[in-house]
């Protein structure tokens, strides 16, 4: 009795390491090509890799980096995903919590792309075990959404959520000595510079009218929107769809960039119309010359304004004020 | 040149004095009375009412402070609210509002003027925008010499539509009073520095503290102090004045904030805070420096004392940066780090970027805030370049720092407001000083007189002359009253359009130019208020919780304190989730009724429909496996709500709640969403586990009853086909889920 149940158990087992043997060979052969970040696939390396008796996770990017096909995000995540893979080679997990992490291009893997039917990249998809202690019954990839920003921890928070519970490897940022090093080099080399040189620039810092001109500046950069454009992202200018430019956004909340500037530049003519008729204007000697000069600020202040309302009138159709020229 | 005319009697000499102070207060009182009468536009359109949000909050916790007491005041726990967690309201609000408006009605009482609270409520801001018009006027007196500027200032103040915005009548929120308590704590602090005294030190302390008790925002004034007195030192004007003022002042006015329960400790711990403190170690090393420079005549001891001085300060910044990377200094607190790293609430908090007014700032809200004076402000800036005192460096970097978060934060268009009338009256009274004057100069004897001092700027090196001609000062006067003219109506047209509406009320034109009031959201309150139990728990977004709080008098989930992230992502995932899911959650939480906000048949665009996808967010972050942003927009990325929309949206609570019958107000398949614009679909979605309760005249509120589990112990879909008398749906085989089978 004893005997034929060790031989049925023996048996079983037998049958069962020649099932799983090539999957075991599978995952070996790309966990010894993937020592240092994700595996570099082609067609066949993935049908060989998501073949159905796996008792790994394979969690394959499709990307298409060749600057050719302009996938801007597919450049920008790559780094990320590299430092997914590596941190997971190299930290600390559970013994039989098996994932391959793989990159598939799309020069390499045309066929891929054909046969999933995908239009664009990247696409992120994880393959569960079939077989194993954390096989799933659905064997269907799950598919990883690009929105929000483009972080590794993003994704990896997502993939923790996806892989069975216990004691992950953390996502390892490696620390950008060069970066540090040149960061120290550059701060001392710049307070010798200053030390060396402070007889020339301190005159220069101490220089009333440089700061008088950097505070106005900045004022006139933040009171015309200039944080709404670096926030939202606004475009330039924008086609009116008839094939001309239009300048200025419609509606109250919404502008373009160069809006902002032709508001900032309009501020600064006011304000130095402004300037001038209060602080030099006085100061002048020549009777005919400063009536002259009134004149002008003043019809410069009085048009500019209205240029300005007129503006305003645009982003705001039921303003009711105006004043003459415009 | 001097010619005697009879009005020389009063424009003269003492009595002259007496005569100009005379009109000066007069002037003063005016504009304080313009200020407040151009605030009473929502009160004499609608009637004396709470406008928006948190005022309902606020006027909640007044008429509990009025009723019980200061004491119990402090010991609130409110269980009314953040069902079943309740909210320790006396520790977790600012109390400065309601305690001043409880003092007012306590001593109007004791004048035996028989007052109702919520009029007191109501017109507070109001008043104090009459104070914050006085303050400025003194604040503005500080920075110029010229009779005019103060008053130009107070004027500007009264009416710029930047402070009306939050001060109308009825919008009884924190910053009412606390603009004015910026206003004057600054004007306290720049009369300590000018006079280097304890007892005006100790009063900015003194206000500081009040100011601190009334509005988080007083963490504006708890750095911007420390880096006037920062860049004073960096400029090496360092003097015993500055010292005494900033000490007293941080010394006395930290204790004073730290009395707050809501802030307690946060003075020292947090990095909010931190830069006051750094201030004030550092003025303490430069002071012994000073003291230690007396003695130490030669000169490498003072290269060798300033070298210590900053290394000590680099040390002790290395060490702050330290602490706080460590974790026993509170990191910035969320709201304030974002101001600096624009990228982050909308990454790591989204309750914080989903809030309207923490969107960054378009230009046309500062034209339309501040009208001329957007561009008299650089003016006015540059004018305080000239004779560069303490407190005019003051006010430049009170300017740039403010126009950085004005265009950082709607909001904070009113931190912004208060300098941009200093420096627009500065400029504008120094046009106005040289061109109103009767007298022509006489270039001979001027030329006399000289340079003034050399050390300015380059375009006022040359000494003042005048005007000469008459017809000069008429053409910049009278430009000058038309931008003042149109400076008022444009103030007047601001707020009564834009800042007048209470926002509980909506008003709207009917054809033939009547007025329309759409009054849904009272009349569904005061329906829960009559009809149902007081202690039904009501849920809604949390937009609406002080409101129903405070109009309808019943328990809520959420409401605009938004302390708990957890509890509104679960209100958020019982509204976009499924009835199956959405159903234990409203079980658990004893909810009574759900209320909903649905502008469709209106067009009233700030619904619930229009904020969903916040919702949606907010629950994401919490449970991202079980509601996906990305399963509520259509294949092509649209966010749909007619036929087209994707099954997650059809099936979610709030889209089901939306249109729940709205189909039978349309001839079949006509029903049209006004505000999304597009034709809902033609069967009004089924809704098995909640009842209609009440939907208001417009349907801008819609009120569902959550139904008590089925006496049968059947699920509410079957209860629901049942009682439509559909026959029950036979299930082929009764399948267990399916196992994967383990040996």
């Amino acid at each position: 009795m004893k005997f034929w149940s060790t031989l049925l158990l023996s048996l079983s087992a037998v049958s069962g390491v020649l099932a799983a043997s090539s999957a075991k060979e599978t995952y070996q052969k790309y966990q010894s090509l993937s020592r240092s970040g994700p595996v570099s696939l082609d067609s066949a390396a993935f049908e060989e890799l998501t073949k159905a008796p796996r008792d790994y996770y394979a969690a394959v990017i499709l990307t298409a980096m060749d600057v050719r096909y302009g996938c801007e995000m597919c450049r920008q995540f790559d780094p990320e995903w590299n430092l997914i893979g590596k941190s997971w080679n190299k930290g600390e997990k559970p013994d039989d919590l098996k994932v391959i992490f793989g990159t598939l291009d799309f020069d390499k893997g045309k066929a891929v792309f054909q046969k999933l039917m995908l239009q664009s990249a990247p696409i992120m998809l994880l393959f569960p075990p079939t077989a194993g202690p954390y096989a799933k019954v659905k064997a269907d990839p799950v598919r990883y959404d690009f929105t929000g920003p483009m972080s590794a921890d993003q994704m990896y928070t997502w993939l923790k959520r996806q892989l069975p519970e216990g004691q992950l490897p953390a996502l390892n940022r490696p620390v950008n000595y060069m970066r540090i090093v040149s960061t120290v080099t550059v701060l001392m080399g710049a307070i010798t510079l200053f030390t060396v040189l402070s007889p020339w620039i301190l005159p220069i810092i101490q220089n009333r009218n440089l700061w008088a001109a950097i505070s106005l500046i900045a004022i006139l950069l933040f009171t015309s929107g200039q944080m709404f454009n670096h926030i939202r992202k606004v475009p330039y200018v924008t086609g009116d769809g008839k094939g001309g430019v239009s300048y200025f956004a419609s509606g109250f909340q919404n502008q373009f960039g160069l809006e902002t500037q032709v508001v900032a530049a309009t501020y600064a003519v006011l304000s130095f119309a402004t300037i001038a008729l209060a602080l030099k204007v006085p100061r002048m000697q020549d009777v005919n010359g400063q009536q002259l000069a009134v004149f002008i600020w003043a019809g410069v202040l009085f048009g500019t304004y209205s240029f300005l309302i007129s503006v305003f009138k645009i982003k705001n159709g039921g303003y009711p004020f105006w004043l003459p020229p415009f | 040149m001097a010619q005697s005319s009879p009005l020389d009697i009063v424009l003269k000499g003492s009595s002259g004095q007496s005569t100009r102070g005379l009109l000066r207060i007069i002037i003063l009182l005016t504009i304080a009375a313009a200020a407040v009468a151009s605030r009473l536009f929502s009160v004499i359109r609608f009637e004396s009412i709470i406008h928006e949000f948190d005022p309902w909050f606020n006027f909640r916790a007044t008429k509990y402070l009025v009723q019980n007491g200061f004491y119990s005041f402090w010991d609130w726990f409110d269980d009314r609210t953040w069902h079943p967690l309740g909210r320790v309201t006396g520790g977790t609000l600012y109390p400065g509002l309601m305690v001043t408006s409880g003092v007012v009605y306590h001593i109007l009482r004791f004048l035996t003027i028989p007052v109702d609270i919520r009029n007191v409520c109501v017109l507070l801001a109001p008043g104090f925008s009459g104070l914050t018009a006085l303050a400025m006027y003194l604040l503005t007196c500080e920075m110029s010499t010229s009779p005019s500027a103060g008053l130009l200032a107070a004027a500007f103040m009264g009416i710029a539509p930047g402070y009306i915005s939050r001060s109308v009548a009825g919008s009884y929120d924190n910053e009412a009073i606390a603009i004015f308590l910026l206003v004057f704590t600054f004007y306290l602090w720049i009369k300590a520095v000018k006079n280097g005294s304890i007892m005006w030190g100790a009063l900015t302390a003194l206000f500081y503290g009040y100011m601190v008790s009334a509005w988080g925002g007083y963490v504006f004034i708890t750095n911007l102090i420390p880096l006037h007195v920062f860049v004073l030192l960096c400029m090496g004007r360092y003097s015993c004045r500055v010292y005494i003022s900033y000490t007293t002042w941080y010394a006395l006015g930290t204790l004073g904030s730290m009395q707050i329960p809501f802030v307690g400790f946060l003075p020292i711990r947090n990095s909010d805070h931190m830069s006051a403190l750094g201030v004030f170690g550092l003025i303490q090393l430069v002071a012994f420096a000073e003291f230690v420079r007396g003695f130490l005549p030669g000169k490498q001891f003072q290269k060798l004392l300033t070298a210590m001085v900053l290394l000590t300060f680099g040390l002790g910044f290395g060490g702050l940066v330290l602490l706080s990377v460590s974790g026993i200094i509170a990191p910035w607190s969320g709201r304030f780090y974002s101001l600096w790293d624009t990228g982050y609430a909308k990454i790591h908090i989204p309750i914080i970027a989903s809030v309207s007014e923490h969107q960054p700032t378009a230009w046309p809200a500062f034209f339309f805030d501040l009208n001329f004076l957007i561009w008299l402000f650089p003016a006015g800036v540059f004018m305080c370049f000239q004779k560069l005192k303490d407190e005019h460096v003051f006010v430049i970097i009170y300017a740039v720092l403010a126009s950085y978060f004005a265009g950082v934060m709607v909001r904070l268009m009113l931190t912004l407001t208060p300098i941009v009338c200093v420096a627009a009256a500065l400029a504008l009274s120094s046009i106005l000083d040289s061109f109103l004057t009767m007298g022509r100069p006489d270039p001979e004897a001027l030329a006399k007189a000289g340079a003034e001092d050399s050390k300015t700027l380059r375009s006022t090196s040359k000494p003042v002359i005048g005007i000469y001609s008459f017809f000069s000062k008429l053409t910049v006067s009278a430009s000058v009253t038309v931008y003042l003219l149109l400076f008022v109506s444009h103030c007047t047209w601001v707020t009564s359009n834009a800042y007048s509406s209470p926002s509980v009320v909506l008003a709207s034109r009917l054809p033939d130019g009547s007025q329309h009031i759409i009054d849904d959201y009272r009349e569904a309150y005061y329906w829960l208020r009559q009809n149902t139990p007081d202690n039904a728990k009501i849920m809604s977004w949390w937009d609406y919780g002080y409101q129903i709080g405070g109009m309808a008098d019943r328990p809520t989930l959420v409401d605009n304190n938004t302390w708990n992230n957890t509890h509104i992502a679960t209100v958020g995932k019982a509204m976009s989730s499924r009835e199956e899911v959405s159903y234990p959650i409203l079980r658990q939480h004893d909810v009574d009724y759900v209320l909903v906000v649905f502008g469709g048949l209106l067009g009233y665009s700030g619904d619930d429909l229009n904020k969903f996808l916040w919702m949606v967010r907010i629950a994401e972050g919490i449970w991202p496996d079980e509601v996906k942003e990305r399963d509520f927009f259509t294949s092509r990325g649209e966010y749909r709500v007619d036929d087209e929309a994707t099954p997650t949206m059809r099936n979610s609570l709030m889209y089901k709640m939306s249109y729940y019958n709205y189909q039978s107000l349309f001839p079949a398949g006509q029903a049209v969403d006004r505000v999304r614009g597009s034709r809902v679909p033609a069967e009004s979605p089924q809704l098995n586990t909640l009842e209609e309760a009440f939907t208001s005249e417009n349907w801008i509120i819609r009120i569902f009853k959550v139904k008590d589990l089925d006496n049968f112990g059947r699920d509410h879909s079957n209860a629901v086909s049942f009682d439509k008398g559909l026959k029950r749906k036979r299930a082929a085989k009764k399948k267990g889920p399916r196992v994967l089978r383990t040996e």
